[in-house]
């Protein structure tokens, strides 16, 4: 029964619609996950000299046990956003005579499996059996290494149990929040030392048995936890999500202004805000807005005069992140209901127009909530001006015009992070112009006047762009029409 | 054999079903009518433990359905397409389900042979999987499945939407005939009342949850149903 279920969970990745329609999107993110996981490798293998050398810490081993604290707090986040919740094809099982217990001791073990699970490893592995095996012994190396990797397991299971638990409500994401401000509050402000106050436990792996086999317990523990309530959840209303569709009942009032085209970009919205996939673009559009942060206020990246090169690319992202996240997918969006606005007249150029409105709206807001990085520098300001009405005039199509090569179906309600249904080659290549772009019109100016020469050119070639919007979306709206059929037949998934 | 006692469910503030005692007798072909939101594919979910009871309980043979799991060996049942498994093709789910039940390649066998003319070839041995079927020949696949095992009771929810004229008497004569030969208890819930007057011994009208017609005659039947809806 066991192997059937494997069985049936190979065939099902195999066949899901992403991985046989773009194998070689498929073999690039296998490739770049297995060049990730080598570098993590490569990170732990030097993990002694980084800390030695690197920090200037002596006693290697004492900076490890007090920084993995920080370590597991940053697991948390991270598995937090990618751990996926492996419930969705129990509904296909749960009226065969195959006992619930068994379907979900199968899906929790399944979980199991992921490179998650081996990063610990990879990190801290080669240095418990180099360093500590040489100054400790062989036992302590490996009582060490098992604390670790159950304490990081534990967090798998535990995490399953809590996205099931608070999913899309507000108090897992204070939770979340909390250990954010956990972390960073004792790092920054100095109040307490987390580091210091988690070091005895792995320490004390180092001489005895007893903290290893204590985390083997709670690794179990949350193993049962989350069995339990998995078992006891096991009904087709809890797998359904309850969706609070309340508060998002509202429209953009301003965009009816613009006709169809307006009720359209509402509808894009409400389509947008209802969906999961969606949604976690428009966070990610949030979370960009910081991104700033990592480059400007740093001193590396300070220069006597101008500034660097590399800000025009952060400034593009910032005032662009949704225009090139959303806009990659650009008809996929609309796959479940593309036919609808087929049937309707002046369906097609409505809905594309729609989309560049609803652009040019959420790009202005980044915008606008960018404002205030001028506090780093007035420089900052005209970087984002010059970068946003860059990004309005020219990259808006780029990223349109690419996104019509091959668009693709796609599922939206399932989590938008890692999951790459609907790309396809395009958009992947669709990255070069939108980097290369800015810096074809900035780097001349730069160069041969100077720096805000250069913004300036950036700047009036996105006025232009913006003056000649109809003519340049023109061209979308004739491409979408001249391959309505093509595209409306791949929706339907007849190929 | 099947006793449902003091059945609620509720959904937030909507009452879906309120039945206070209903028995369903062994090998009796059981009818389920009812409008739209009526309650009638709540109340198969709920026999089957996939949607939780606010309050009451079904007992199957004695067996609570929601403490026991050992009913699901007897209890066949097909009420949508997530019951299907939708990246394999018709035989591949077969085979699969021939493992979940083990039965041997000649059982698999024979019983599939029993669908050949309801199939109509359209569905084993082809290369496709089920996602990309049409809606009929998925509640092909599905009654076909919802029969495996030799169940004594089998549960289809609108078993006659979506498919053609013929399959749909075909399958007429397919529940009569097994429930004669192998004495399954069928329970049918449709919007077809010709289909279900025909081959139901005893139809029970819902609305808003609530039993309001319990027929056993069948003469009776067509005329209080069509009463029912016309007005």
């Amino acid at each position: 029964m066991v192997l059937q279920f494997i069985k049936l969970e190979i065939l099902k990745s195999i066949r899901s619609t992403s991985f046989a329609r773009s194998l070689l999107v498929g073999v690039f993110l296998v490739f770049l996950g297995l060049l990730l996981m080598a570098y993590l490798l490569l990170l732990g293998l030097y993990l002694k000299p980084i800390v030695a050398e690197g920090l200037g810490q002596e006693d290697a081993v004492y900076f490890i046990n007090s920084s993995l604290i920080f370590f597991f707090l940053l697991e948390i986040i991270y598995r937090y956003f990618i751990q996926k919740l492996p419930v969705l094809d129990l509904e296909s099982f749960l009226h065969l005579p195959i006992s619930k217990s068994r379907i979900i001791h199968f899906l929790l073990i399944r979980s199991f499996i992921s490179p998650l699970t081996l990063i610990p490893f990879l990190l801290f592995g080669p240095f418990a059996f180099t360093e500590i095996a040489e100054i400790y012994g062989k036992t302590a190396a490996v009582a060490w290494i098992l604390a670790v990797l159950f304490t990081s397991w534990s967090m798998h299971y535990g995490m399953l149990w809590f996205k099931q638990r608070f999913e899309d409500s507000l108090l897992g994401v204070f939770i979340i929040f909390l250990f954010f401000l956990l972390g960073a509050g004792s790092t920054y402000f100095g109040l307490y030392d987390l580091g210091s106050i988690f070091e005895p436990v792995f320490s004390f792996a180092l001489e005895n048995a007893m903290p290893p086999i204590f985390l083997l317990a709670v690794l179990i523990c949350t193993y049962f936890l989350c069995f339990a309530y998995y078992r006891q959840n096991a009904y087709l209303e809890d797998l359904a999500e309850e969706e609070n569709i309340r508060f998002v009942n509202k429209s953009f009032g301003f965009f009816s202004r613009f006709g169809l085209a307006g009720e359209f970009a509402n509808l894009e919205w409400k389509l947008i805000i209802r969906h999961k996939k969606s949604r976690t673009f428009l966070m990610l559009c949030g979370f960009f807005l910081l991104y700033g942060l990592i480059f400007y206020a740093n001193p590396g990246f300070q220069k006597a005069y101008g500034f660097s090169y590399l800000f025009i690319f952060v400034g593009s992202f910032i005032t662009g992140i949704f225009m090139f996240q959303y806009g990659q997918l650009f008809l996929s969006w609309n796959s479940d209901s593309f036919d609808f606005f087929l049937s309707k007249k002046d369906g097609l150029e409505s809905l594309v127009k729609g989309k560049y409105l609803l652009f040019m709206a959420i790009s202005c807001v980044c915008f606008l909530l960018s404002v205030p990085y001028a506090y780093f520098g007035w420089e900052f300001l005209l970087i984002h001006l010059s970068t946003f009405l860059f990004n309005m005039g020219v990259t808006m199509h780029l990223v349109v015009y690419m996104a019509l090569w091959k668009p693709k179906p796609m599922n939206l309600n399932k989590g938008g992070m890692f999951n790459y249904e609907g790309l396809g080659l395009a958009q992947f290549l669709m990255v070069i112009p939108m980097m290369t772009a800015p810096y074809a019109v900035f780097l001349p100016f730069a160069y041969f006047i100077n720096d805000y020469a250069g913004l300036l050119a950036l700047g009036i070639t996105g006025l232009i762009g913006i003056f000649a919007f109809r003519l340049l979306s023109r061209y979308a709206i004739r491409t979408v029409r001249l391959k309505r059929f093509e595209i409306s037949s791949a929706f339907r998934k007849e190929s | 054999m099947i006793k449902i006692e003091r059945l609620k469910k509720v959904y937030k503030e909507v009452k879906a079903l309120d039945i206070e005692f209903l028995e369903i007798y062994k090998t009796q072909c059981f009818g389920l009518v009812g409008n739209n939101g009526a309650g009638k594919t709540t109340l198969f979910r709920i026999l089957l433990d996939l949607v939780r009871t606010t309050e009451g309980r079904v007992l199957l043979e004695g067996e609570d359905v929601s403490k026991t799991e050992n009913w699901k060996t007897r209890v066949g049942a097909y009420l949508d397409e997530h019951m299907l498994l939708s990246f394999l093709t018709p035989d591949e789910y077969f085979e699969c389900l021939r493992i979940i039940y083990n039965l041997s390649q000649q059982d698999l066998f024979q019983h599939l042979e029993k669908f050949r003319d309801f199939f109509n070839d359209e569905i084993l041995g082809k290369r496709k999987y089920i996602r990309d079927l049409s809606k009929g020949n998925l509640k092909k696949i599905g009654i076909a499945a919802a029969l495996f095992g030799h169940p004594e009771i089998v549960l289809l929810d609108e078993p006659f939407e979506n498919l053609d004229p013929s399959s749909q008497n075909r399958l007429k004569r397919f529940i009569l005939q097994e429930k004669q030969n192998h004495n399954i208890t069928f329970l049918i819930s449709s919007h077809d009342l010709a289909h279900v007057t025909d081959i139901c011994d005893r139809i029970v009208l819902l609305e808003k949850g609530k039993i309001i017609k319990d027929l056993v005659e069948k003469d009776r039947m067509v005329l209080e149903l069509n009463e029912y809806f016309e007005s």
